[in-house]
């Protein structure tokens, strides 16, 4: 709860609401944690109809590294904004931890996220106004949490992913491989049970999206949470527990190509 | 060869993919136009009016015989005619007359001879006069008119019928024995206020028989004026035609002036609008910018191009706020005239006159402003170098390293101001060029104060509101150069509110407490008058003598309102001839000797002059005698006195009645004051009065209520348009807000989308919007509150003096400045209704691909 502010009021611009679904602690091990089922976005462009994804039929496990490959334009983004719910699929469902969040109304999905995922963009999308600090504690005071709680926690993740020393900074004054790690700590600060990245690497040198790479998989696969990221870089898919490659509104399992590769 | 086709066409897509930005650009310049052209219509349409009923009367008159308050005696026409055998003379008696049959509005009489005319006007005789009945009627009949068909007719009146016309509260059966049928449009509009009488019936009717207004003449050579001048009396004087119409134009000037510098101010507030607009529409387009660069664009043809844009939506904005401007014309007219009417000269305004000089007037401005305020983005967008495709951060770092210049710029151009506002010898022109200079100013101290006040609510904000109350001001602190043009925009609006407010309350407390101190007496009669402010014609002798012995009636005081020349002055005067003290000694003074209780005792020994006169004329402290004009030559006066008297801003001067009297033969008295006994009722008193003299004389007997009640109503109406213009300048200045906050929106779409996607919920972002369109409000509210406050005091101890010549008390109240904080937060945060709306259809996924 907020310091000065009556509850009321901070409840009146949706801040201290809780989210009336079970933990996802509770769920059994051998339960997927998503379920898509027969998913399908299409996109109107000039009068004209585009299907991006196609009757799709999917689930992921609960701590799977899953990999989505393909080219640009393929789907990959459009999989991931609708399993997040920042995006509606034109039909079928997507099911998170036994939620079919396509049935939630606006305002219920956007605590859902809030509460259950985490998110990492290709562009690092911090922001600006707010300092280092402020972006990784943004979910949880959102969500009307005190802030000096949540700053001991965003802190210890700052300290992990090395930038401690720059907690106060604002985000003009960080290398882009900075800022992309300070969006993986925003992305897991509020203990989501499911990380979705989209090209994390993507704008970053081989170098540092390699040590941003390793970041992400310690503090998240390690920790047994589920990622699911898209890419172009089939050096990531060796480290995925699956890959799968969006092609022509399906998806298809892609671990021979892996192996050959 | 340059080719500009491939640029104008990227130009017309992006109004087409952003028309509304671009329409408020477009509403911003005509509002701004539209508030011009209103006012100067109707200035102009008065002004026009009153000179062509003038021009109608003067005709081809180049110089003028005037008399004193009592006109000319009639034997100067006649030595004219005879002992000069000067025959280019034309004896007139004018003044005004009410006519229920013709309308509520009064209406000039002009007496004539219709044998000396033909020189000096043609209604009559050459044609131009549909006279069915000839001359004969005219001069045989008794009280026989002629007046213009035009004015007859929607009357339902014709040849034979009868108007009753009411002169000085009585009533006189007079007969159209004559149509005028005017010829063109112009002289229909000069005769719609006039009728004609024979010299004989006028003079008859006005009560003054012997007596002339004037005699007009025509002098070819003015060798002739000496041995014109060589016959007139002591109390004559010999003018030009074109001086005394000038002289009349002179009074309203100072009005006409202010209205104007009122109206410009909307244009000031829209031209914040349209470099927000542009400003933003350069940023916006800073990449493309990049990248035409580098497809060899030059850096002219970039200039040229934004330069061209805001010349073509300033120009749409200037033709429809020209279009707006003459419908809001029809409104401003009738308040303008009415204002006229009051305080200065009857005036009867037909119709709005569109003269295409304002017209084209108002185009150039709207176009020049738009052109002006677009110069500087334009040169910005010219400075984008192909390498580049400056982000916004970087914009917003430039304006950050301006601030200390902003704080500099703002201290010059204040002093700039206060040196105009110190200057004399510049008159009201430069007082209002001091008056923007230092508005202006406070416009450019608006970043440096935002971005510290900003800074500063930041970490409260946090504590009182959590994350959005850090998130709001912080966004509108790295937005500066687009927040802070809106809240400089509304500032504006809004310190104007609040300076005209306090300027518009200090006069009525002003004027409130000066009646109350100078109108002790309980009952005041005086004839129906032609203007509010002035009591014209007199009431009869028997009934005043009869109400001062009324029973219940302990005391009485009377006054005659005439126009004198001072020669000193070089013009006429108003000279109020007063018996007896209708303040009972309270009456305020500006000045008197030391050591004198009441000057006002002492009146027979000298006279006593408003502030006005002083003001007006630059007269020292004690002022020197004054001279006047009499019946029997001139006279000087030694000055007992310098009274307050918000009544007439040409300045009065006050003598005893007796004095007046003897030396300008004229006994009339035009109001009475009586004192009631105590315990009297005087309302009962009022009623007994009315109906006792019922029939006789049609007088107002006014309790003194009643007449201050009568008095604020003149007030107000004089500051009605004045309501009407702030209101303006606020609507611009929301559209300001609007069009800030739908810019700022579209530039941080994606970190909008972000925060959706990091768990923002869409009544949250609603929130932060609000708050940040609150913030902006009432950042614009607050420091409208100092600002307000100079630009009251400006205008009432530097326009009001040199306007007027009137001092006002400057009277503050804590609810002008509260008001000035709810208009400007309330106006941000409708402002913000639309933008928080648009909110709800952001597609999340599409506003975090947004680059």
């Amino acid at each position: 709860m907020q310091k000065r502010l009556p509850r009321q009021i901070y409840a009146l611009w949706g801040g201290a609401e809780t989210v009336p679904y079970p933990s996802w602690q509770t769920l059994s091990s051998d339960m997927p944690l998503i379920t898509l089922r027969q998913l399908t976005k299409t996109f109107s462009e000039g009068g004209q109809t585009r299907t991006v994804l196609d009757a799709i039929d999917l689930t992921v496990g609960t701590g799977d590294f899953v990999v989505l490959l393909g080219h640009s334009g393929s789907g990959k983004s459009t999989l991931l904004n609708l399993i997040s719910g920042i995006e509606t699929p034109s039909s079928g469902t997507v099911e998170i931890g036994g939620v079919d969040i396509t049935a939630l109304p606006d305002h219920q999905r956007t605590l859902f996220r809030r509460d259950r995922i985490g998110f990492v963009f290709q562009f690092f999308n911090l922001i600006p106004t707010l300092t280092v600090l402020e972006n990784v504690t943004l979910p949880q005071e959102l969500a009307g949490r005190e802030k000096t709680a949540v700053s001991t926690h965003a802190l210890h993740l700052l300290n992990r992913v090395g930038l401690a020393d720059r907690a106060h900074a604002f985000p003009d004054k960080l290398s882009g491989g900075e800022q992309q790690r300070v969006a993986i700590a925003r992305a897991i600060a509020h203990d989501p049970m499911l990380l979705l990245a989209d090209e994390p690497t993507g704008n970053l040198d081989e170098e540092t999206g390699q040590r941003v790479l390793d970041l992400l998989l310690e503090l998240t696969h390690a920790a047994g949470k589920t990622l699911i990221m898209a890419t172009h870089n089939p050096d990531i898919a060796q480290l995925a527990d699956r890959v799968l490659r969006v092609q022509d509104g399906g998806i298809s399992n892609q671990l021979s190509v892996i192996g050959n590769q | 060869m340059i080719n500009n086709t491939p640029l104008r066409r990227l130009t017309w897509r992006r109004l087409r993919q952003r028309p509304f930005q671009y329409i408020l650009l477009i509403v911003g310049v005509a509002i701004g136009v539209a508030m011009m052209v209103s006012i100067d219509l109707a200035n102009g349409s008065a002004s026009r009016a009153f000179a062509l009923s003038t021009d109608a009367v003067t005709g081809r008159t180049t110089h003028r015989i005037e008399g004193g308050p009592n006109g000319l005696d009639e034997a100067v026409y006649r030595r004219l005619r005879q002992e000069l055998g000067y025959p280019l003379a034309a004896p007139v008696v004018e003044g005004y007359v009410q006519a229920e049959t013709l309308g509520p509005q009064p209406i000039r009489l002009v007496g004539i001879d219709p044998f000396a005319e033909p020189p000096f006007r043609n209604y009559f005789g050459s044609g131009a006069g549909g006279d069915a009945g000839g001359l004969t009627p005219f001069l045989t009949r008794p009280n026989a008119i002629v007046l213009a068909d035009s004015l007859a007719e929607p009357a339902g009146l014709g040849l034979g019928d009868e108007v009753v016309v009411e002169i000085n509260g009585r009533f006189h059966p007079t007969t159209i024995v004559g149509l005028l049928t005017p010829q063109d449009d112009n002289s229909r509009r000069a005769l719609g206020n006039l009728i004609f009488a024979d010299i004989a019936t006028a003079q008859e009717l006005f009560g003054q028989v012997g007596r002339l207004s004037h005699i007009d003449l025509i002098v070819p050579d003015s060798a002739l004026l000496p041995v014109i001048e060589a016959i007139l009396p002591a109390d004559a004087r010999l003018e030009t035609a074109a001086s005394q119409q000038n002289a009349i134009q002179q009074m309203t000037a100072a009005f006409s002036l202010n209205l104007t510098a009122l109206s410009l101010l909307a244009l000031v507030v829209g031209m914040f609008l349209i470099y927000n607009t542009v400003t933003f529409s350069v940023v916006q387009r800073r990449p493309l910018f990049g990248v035409l660069r580098c497809l060899g664009v030059t850096r002219g043809q970039l200039f040229q191009l934004i330069l061209a844009e805001s010349l073509i939506l300033g120009l749409v904005g200037a033709v429809l706020g020209v279009g707006l401007g003459i419908v809001l014309g029809q409104g401003t007219v009738r308040l303008i005239t009415q204002t006229i009417n009051d305080l200065y000269f009857v005036v009867n305004v037909q119709s709005v006159t569109i003269p295409p000089a304002t017209l084209l007037k108002g185009v150039v401005i709207g176009v020049v402003a738009a052109v002006a305020a677009a110069a500087v983005p334009a040169w910005e967008a010219m400075r984008t170098t192909p390498q580049t495709t400056l982000r916004r951060s970087a914009a917003e770092g430039r304006i950050r390293e301006l601030l200390p210049w902003l704080l500099l710029a703002w201290g010059a151009l204040t002093a700039v101001g206060v040196l105009l506002l110190w200057a004399q010898a510049g008159g009201l022109v430069a007082a209002f060029g001091g008056l923007f200079a230092v508005l202006i100013a406070a416009a450019l101290l608006t970043p440096p104060t935002t971005a510290v006040l900003m800074d500063w609510l930041a970490p409260l904000g946090d504590r009182l509101l959590g994350v959005l109350g850090r998130m709001a001001p912080r966004e509108i602190g790295r937005s500066l150069s687009r927040t802070s043009v809106a809240i400089a925009a509304l500032m504006t609006a809004v310190s104007v509110i609040v300076g005209v407010s306090i300027m518009i309350g200090s006069f009525r407390s002003t004027v409130i407490q000066w009646l109350e101190q100078t109108l002790q007496a309980d009952i005041y009669v005086s004839p129906p008058g032609a203007t509010a402010t002035r009591d014209t014609g007199a009431i009869q002798p028997d009934i005043i003598a009869e109400l001062s012995a009324w029973p219940g009636v302990a005391q009485t005081a009377v006054a005659h309102p005439s126009e004198v020349f001072a020669p000193d002055l070089g013009r006429t005067v108003q000279l109020v001839a007063a018996a007896g003290d209708v303040s009972r000694g309270n009456r305020p003074y500006a000045w008197k000797p030391d050591g004198v209780e009441n000057p006002w005792l002492l009146l027979g020994e000298g006279i006593i002059i408003s502030e006005a006169l002083v003001l007006k004329e630059g007269l020292p402290i004690p002022p020197p005698p004054l001279t006047l004009q009499t019946a029997v030559g001139p006279q000087t006066f030694p000055v007992l006195a310098v009274i307050y008297d918000y009544a007439n801003d040409r300045g009065t001067i006050f003598m005893d009645k007796a004095q007046y009297a003897a030396l300008w033969r004229d006994e009339a008295t035009s109001s009475l004051a009586l004192f009631v006994e105590p315990g009297a009722d005087v309302d009962r008193l009022v009623r007994e009065m009315q109906g006792a003299i019922n029939g006789r004389q049609s007088l107002d007997i006014r309790s003194n209520l009643a007449l201050r009640q009568t008095s604020l109503e003149v007030f107000d109406r004089t500051f009605a348009i004045t309501s009407a213009l702030r209101l303006l300048a606020v609507i611009v200045a929301f559209i300001g807000v609007l069009s800030a906050l739908l810019s700022l929106q579209l530039e941080q779409t994606r970190e909008l989308g972000i925060l959706r996607a990091t768990g923002m919920t869409l009544r949250q972002l609603w929130a932060l919007t609000l708050l940040k369109t609150g913030l902006i409000g009432a950042v614009a509210g607050v420091l409208a509150m100092p600002v307000g406050y100079v630009l009251a005091w400006i205008l009432i101890y530097v326009i009001n003096v040199r306007s007027f010549g009137w001092t006002l008390q400057m009277q503050l109240q804590p609810g002008y400045f509260l008001q000035s904080l709810a208009v400007a937060v309330i106006a941000a945060l409708l402002a913000g209704v639309y933008p928080a709306w648009r909110l709800g259809g952001m597609v999340i996924a599409t506003a975090v691909r947004e680059e």
